[in-house]
């Protein structure tokens, strides 16, 4: 009887049509967006700040007189150089009017680069004997520690941290750190800050200083300055914080971008050496003081930084020297 | 209604028709029926089934010809345009000012071959694999408009004198190499692992219609003599003719079978294990050509990249070596003989071009790097690549016209297998008709 039973299901099962359909469930695609390479959440080594050192800013004294171009004494790291030919400079190519890369002519320009043809003017009479290279902020301290640069001028601060692994000449510029935000934005200061995604590049003290703020925001690394524009331009941070002349850079090419809040920190400028050419630090020391008092400082800070920064050109910073 | 009439049955009927039949297969007239049928039956049936057989093989070549083997072209085609894409619009960058039109049309061809081709390739799919989670073509899919959008962004912002553009392009270029790129490789390896078993099921020796054909006739050859034993006939005609159709029908299979082998082996061969080597070597060059570009976007900060050139154009050497070897065809070795001279072309340029780079003459590395003197690194790659897309086509072309020459072998036969099957049965079933009327 069970066969008769099985039977009759079959019969009824095709009559019926029975018959399973797959269907397609159509998924919920979530946006992956794209990110700069090398961006990440920095978990960042706040110890920096804790280091102290006399007086970080003070340099060395200047030679007088200073060597005429081309006569540099014998067995000096500038003989060395004169003879290679060219300066090798460690600089930026993404910071706007500091150091960057002009798309239509594919020249490197900027404040930073003025300095650095003047170092080169006073070492070989051409302010064209430099082959620039460029640098990111976290490649600065290995690239003069391996000797692939005669010297790095890349809106680099002076810190007691860094003057244990490279020499600094005298301070070339005073910036001030400070915070950018999107026209829009709530956030007026760094207190503000708190649980906002802030972006600065690796190695570079703006993260340090980001990250030792006590409202706790969370820093975004990336490799380039430039790279945090997009960041900001794409929604992924809610702030840049690093120097007013690089955020003022920013600003030049997103006028939905404003600057806000009290500086965090200063951040004086200097050109760096590797520590041992102490020879080469002086001679730059006088090259600065020289184009400071002569007036092509100002010329500089005119033609890049004057359109970008508010108020008339500040006097050049006042160096200080050691012995 | 199955069944219904057994259960209407008694017992004692049933009973008597089992001890009928036993009977009756003792006698002459039933062995010779038993072999009649069970004759029949096996005749259609092994048709039935060698049939079946030809018809995946079949099935198998036409897939080389129609499915797997041109998407395997078309997953070598994105990869292609992706990376080409990608190594023009970086290119861009490095000639300044304004975008050259040869470099704008090339960028936005690239950008259509590999969306079209994209578009191909999902088609003939089916749903669930691009849903599936990690699925290739599905990122590709996705993030390819994410691409372009920041390519023209970064051109936007180019076009405005900012240096915002170039930290655009290397995002763009940054997710190209991270994410675009790997998944059109996943792409392209499963498409050619698809080619490979698709010519492992054409290319199969013909086992199972071997055996088949041999026991239909056994079954013959046994039946015949039985027919001698019982009946002292020697001859039956429609035995004989049943076991001719037969030979004939297994012969039919078995050429055409191993016909099939040669020419799957060829085309791989001739045809698709070229091929694999020389779509290697081209992405390759593909892949140096980006390393070498970027390399002077970067301007000092790309020592990865020229690392990763090194490590490519080793890689690259080593391909040419072997698809010279493999080559079967003198034109595919003239052509891959000058893909190896214009790497060596390309090698010198980039000599000089590091070397300019390295001592700080930048503007001349651009020179060699995207000139269009002779004996520049833009020249050089461009023969390279057109040397390595010729081989391609050819070898490519030779894969076709062996899958082609498989398919011709196959045609007809599933018929000629189902009508000898049909002559077998019938045959079978009248000459042991005749002997059975003898005993009316």
């Amino acid at each position: 009887m069970s066969k008769r039973a099985l039977a009759v299901l079959a019969t009824v099962f095709v009559l019926s049509g029975c018959t399973s359909v797959a269907t397609t469930v159509i998924p919920n695609v979530t946006a992956q967006v794209p990110v700069p390479g090398n961006a990440s959440v920095a978990a960042v080594p706040t110890a920096a700040a804790g280091d102290q050192c006399a007086n970080p800013l003070a340099s060395l004294r200047p030679p007088n007189p200073l060597p005429a171009p081309g006569q540099m004494p014998a067995g000096s790291t500038m003989a060395k150089i004169v003879q290679r030919g060219k300066l090798i400079v460690g600089v930026d190519q993404n910071t706007f009017h500091m150091g960057f890369r002009d798309p239509s002519t594919g020249q490197i320009q900027g404040f930073d680069i003025d300095m650095a043809r003047a170092v080169a003017q006073a070492l070989f009479g051409d302010p064209n004997a430099v082959q620039l290279k460029v640098l990111t902020s976290d490649q600065r301290i290995p690239a003069l520690q391996n000797g692939d640069v005669d010297i790095v001028v890349r809106t680099m601060t002076i810190t007691c941290d860094r003057l244990k692994q490279v020499a600094f000449s005298a301070v070339y510029y005073d910036a001030k750190q400070r915070i950018l935000v999107k026209q829009n934005s709530p956030i007026d200061g760094p207190d503000a800050l708190a649980g906002k995604r802030v972006c600065a590049t690796k190695g570079s003290t703006s993260l340090a200083a980001v990250a030792a703020l006590p409202v706790k925001p969370v820093p975004v690394s990336v490799s380039d300055w430039t790279d945090c524009l997009v960041m900001l331009q794409q929604g992924q941070v809610d702030a840049v914080s690093t120097d007013d002349v690089i955020l003022a850079g920013m600003t030049a090419q997103d006028q939905y971008t404003k600057i806000v809040g009290a500086p965090l920190a200063d951040e004086p400028y200097g050109m760096a050496m590797p520590l041992q050419n102490q020879d080469f630090v002086r001679f730059v020391n006088g090259v600065l003081a020289n184009i400071e008092a002569g007036g092509s400082w100002t010329a500089s800070y005119q033609r890049w930084l004057g359109g970008l920064l508010p108020g008339a050109a500040p006097a050049p910073p006042t160096p200080q020297y050691r012995d | 209604m199955l069944g219904a009439g057994g259960g209407g049955m008694t017992a004692v009927q049933a009973d008597r028709r089992v001890r009928g039949l036993a009977r009756l297969g003792g006698t002459t007239p039933g062995v010779l029926g038993g072999f009649a049928l069970s004759l029949i039956l096996v005749a259609l049936l092994a048709g039935a089934l060698t049939g079946l057989g030809v018809q995946n093989r079949a099935q198998a070549v036409d897939d080389l010809a129609a499915r797997s083997g041109p998407l395997s072209v078309a997953a070598e085609q994105i990869y292609q345009s992706l990376s080409d894409a990608d190594a023009t619009a970086t290119g861009a960058f490095l000639s300044g000012g304004l975008e050259p039109a040869a470099t704008r049309q090339r960028y936005e061809a690239d950008i259509a071959q590999a969306s079209g081709t994209l578009a191909i390739a999902v088609a003939a799919r089916e749903p669930a694999d691009i849903t599936a989670s990690g699925s290739a073509l599905a990122t590709l899919s996705e993030q390819l408009p994410v691409y372009a959008g920041l390519v023209e962004t970064a051109r936007a912002d180019n076009q405005q004198g900012l240096p915002l553009g170039a930290a655009y392009q290397r995002e763009a270029s940054t997710l190209m190499r991270t994410r675009l790129l790997p998944m059109a490789q996943d792409l392209y390896r499963s498409e050619t692992a698809q080619v490979t078993a698709d010519q492992d099921g054409a290319g199969a020796f013909p086992i199972v219609e071997l055996l088949l054909g041999l026991i239909v006739l056994g079954l013959l050859v046994a039946a015949q003599v039985v027919l001698f034993r019982r009946t002292n006939r020697v001859f039956n005609v429609g035995l004989l003719g049943a076991t001719a159709a037969t030979l004939v029908s297994l012969l039919w299979v078995m050429v055409s079978g191993i016909a099939v082998m040669g020419d799957i082996s060829a085309s791989q061969r001739d045809g698709s294990t070229q091929v694999d080597v020389l779509a290697a070597a081209r992405i390759a060059t593909l892949a140096a050509r980006a390393d070498e570009t970027l390399t002077l976007v970067a301007r000092g900060a790309g020592q990865a990249y020229q690392a990763d050139f090194v490590q490519v154009d080793k890689q690259l050497g080593g391909l040419l070596t072997t698809a010279g070897n493999q080559a079967t065809d003198s034109g595919v070795r003239a052509k891959i003989d000058a893909a190896k001279a214009d790497h060596a072309a390309w090698t010198t340029a980039h000599g000089t071009l590091r070397k300019a780079d390295d001592s700080g003459d930048y503007g001349g590395a651009v020179t060699v790097a995207i000139g269009t003197a002779p004996d520049s690194a833009a020249t050089a790659f461009d023969k390279l690549d057109s040397d390595l897309r010729e081989a391609i086509d050819q070898t490519r072309s030779a894969f076709t016209s062996k899958v082609t020459g498989a398919g011709n072998a196959l045609n007809g036969v599933v018929a000629v297998v189902a009508v000898l099957a049909v002559l077998t049965a019938a045959g079978a079933g009248a000459g042991i008709w005749r002997r059975l009327r003898d005993y009316r």
